[in-house]
């Protein structure tokens, strides 16, 4: 990729059309889609639940890289358990920012800490800008943020910006030895998740949220206890956070 | 059970800012518009309470807020001013937000407040007086930006689908009338520790009655408004129908929300105002009340005012969207 910054201008659009069309009439074929003049960088991550044994390896190297303080969460996982013997279930659903492409939490922020870097789509906090207002945490449908407690500024998971901005994958990634987690560029036809996104089966958490997440799942189990539907099943989620239940 | 991000700061804050913002906006209309005799010649002293009531709670209430940020509690434990200012950075930008927004209306509502409540400060002041110009222009300025506040204070809680209970379009209505007829009350309530016997009395009941009877009107919109947000949210299916029914029959909040809120701050107060009211609307009988029955209404409509905020804030935080 030549040139990862997006450009919404006007005229590099009519140029971009324009360079295409030149070029189907030069080749005398109808042009394909006009794809790689104006695209971003999106990282995002496909988690296949079918690979995921529930082992936490994630959460610690997290916990570990970000030296996350006693009883909050960057990432994590939640079992969620189904049915009455013989006919049961248990599945894990690893957790973490969908650095989504609406995000609420950006939405909301009055100073402007959080936002959403146009370079890669990774949706970070700076932690010299915000007050601690916690209007995000109230924002954000997946509960992924906390308040620091050393600090009174507000947390999150940020894909391991340090590690990616130098070529590394994140931390859980790097970790997960069910290879469960795979990152990377989405917007890159050549990437791993790009072709996974492509010929897989994916949904993402709470789409009616309309924050358009970049964490993708295969294969996830969206049973929630709180869902009436499942009032007559058994249904129990271990979220292993401090808040026992999901938001 | 979700976690209380925001707590009693908060809950505090929502109330007050409301209070204030809703005084400012009925003493600036009763100046504006009270000439007509309504009050019997009383309207700029009501618009005078109210005016100087305004900046108290507008304050007291951004006094509060400010102790619910992460950065400012760090501060103070740690003793470290660029924490403790942090919230400076509030006003380095504005976006659109609505708490960026709101900031901003509020930092001018409370300069203006301030304002308006000096040309009334003089115990001399009068609505001829030397201030009259900038009085009456400032007055023009209070409604909408007093209106404004106390909207915004609903489009904040309301700005988000992760939050069902709150994301209602009729909540910012709600707070605003609750915002106006808390103002009444807070006005009512000062206006009835000053009643002294020298007052001229039909005067005095002029304008007793028209706080009373406006505060009534207020209180009958809020409970249809309630009303329309219960029922909007209980016939939707889904995350909305799921929240309200924490403040429905069974919920762990109903109890508090019916009784305090509905009962004792909003129904019992406005079937005594009316009852008072009404012998004068309807065959002009002259308007009597007592004046520990004036002090009780307001602290009434002042504390339903207050447990509406507790209950909304509280609801919304412990509730959520269902599944993932
Ligand atoms: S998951 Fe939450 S914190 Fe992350 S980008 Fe989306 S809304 Fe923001
Ligand atoms: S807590 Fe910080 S990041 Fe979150 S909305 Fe407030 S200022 Fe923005």
């Amino acid at each position: 990729m030549s040139n990862p910054q997006p450009s919404t201008s006007r005229r590099a659009f009519v140029k971009s059309v324009a360079a295409g069309a030149a070029a189907a009439v030069g080749a005398g074929v109808t042009p394909g889609p006009v794809q790689a003049a104006v695209r971003a960088v999106q990282y995002a991550m496909v988690i296949d639940t079918r690979r995921c044994i529930g082992c936490h390896a994630c959460s610690v190297a997290c916990k570990a890289e970000f030296d996350v303080p006693l009883g909050e969460t960057r990432s994590w996982v939640e079992y969620v358990e189904k049915g009455e013997y013989p006919n049961v279930s248990r599945h894990f659903l690893p957790r973490l920012c969908n650095h989504c492409s609406n995000p609420q939490c950006v939405n909301v922020c009055p100073t402007g800490a959080t936002y959403k870097r146009a370079e890669d789509g990774i949706v970070v906090v700076d932690a010299d800008v915000c007050i601690g207002c916690k209007y995000c945490i109230q924002a954000c449908p997946y509960d992924v943020r906390y308040l620091h407690p050393d600090r009174g500024t507000v947390d999150k998971c940020d894909f391991c910006l340090h590690r990616v901005s130098q070529g590394l994958v994140p931390s859980c990634v790097n970790t997960c030895q069910g290879r469960a987690r795979i990152f990377g560029d989405m917007n890159d036809p050549d990437s791993e998740v790009a072709k996974i996104l492509a010929t897989n089966p994916v949904t993402v958490l709470r789409q009616g949220m309309g924050t358009e997440p970049n964490v993708y799942y295969i294969a996830a189990d969206h049973s929630d206890e709180r869902d009436r539907r499942f009032d007559n099943h058994y249904v129990r989620v271990t979220t292993h956070r401090r808040a026992e239940e999901r938001r | 059970m979700g976690e209380l991000h925001w707590g009693l700061p908060v809950i505090g804050y929502l109330f007050l800012a409301g209070m204030g913002a809703g005084a400012m906006t009925v003493s600036a209309s009763v100046l504006l518009r009270g000439g007509g005799g309504f009050f019997g010649g009383q309207h700029f002293r009501i618009a005078r309470y109210g005016a100087l009531i305004a900046p108290l709670p507008l304050m007291a209430g951004t006094g509060m807020i400010v102790f619910e940020l992460g950065t400012f509690q760090v501060g103070m434990r740690e003793f470290d001013f660029s924490l403790l200012f942090r919230w400076i950075n509030l006003f380095k930008t504005l976006n659109m937000s609505p708490m960026s927004i709101g900031s901003w209306v509020l930092g001018l509502c409370i300069m203006l407040s301030l304002v308006y409540a000096w040309t009334f400060l003089s115990a001399h002041a009068r609505d001829d007086d030397t201030f009259r110009q900038l009085r009456n222009a400032l007055a023009w300025v209070s409604i909408p930006l007093g209106i404004a506040v106390a909207v915004y204070t609903g489009i904040l809680l309301g700005a988000m689908p992760s939050r069902p209970f709150w994301n209602s379009q009729i909540l910012g209505l709600l707070f605003m009338l609750s915002a106006l007829s808390t103002g009444v009350a807070g006005i009512l309530f000062l206006y009835a520790f000053h009643r002294t016997e020298e007052n001229n009395h039909a005067a005095r009941h002029d304008a007793g009655y028209i706080l009373a009877a406006s505060d009534a009107i207020l209180i009958g919109f809020e409970l249809l408004v309630i009303f329309l947000f219960i029922m909007f949210a209980h016939l939707t299916v889904g995350d909305p129908a799921h929240a309200i029914a924490v403040i429905l029959p069974g919920g762990s909040l109903a109890v508090l929300f019916w009784i305090g809120v509905v009962v004792f701050g909003l129904v019992v107060p406005a079937l005594v105002e009316l009852h008072h009211v009404l012998p004068r609307l309807l065959h002009q009988k002259p308007y009597l009340v007592k004046r520990w029955v004036e002090v009780a209404i307001g602290a009434m409509v002042l504390g339903g005012g207050l447990l509406l905020r507790y209950v909304i804030v509280v609801a919304g935080q412990v509730t959520g969207p269902v599944g993932i």
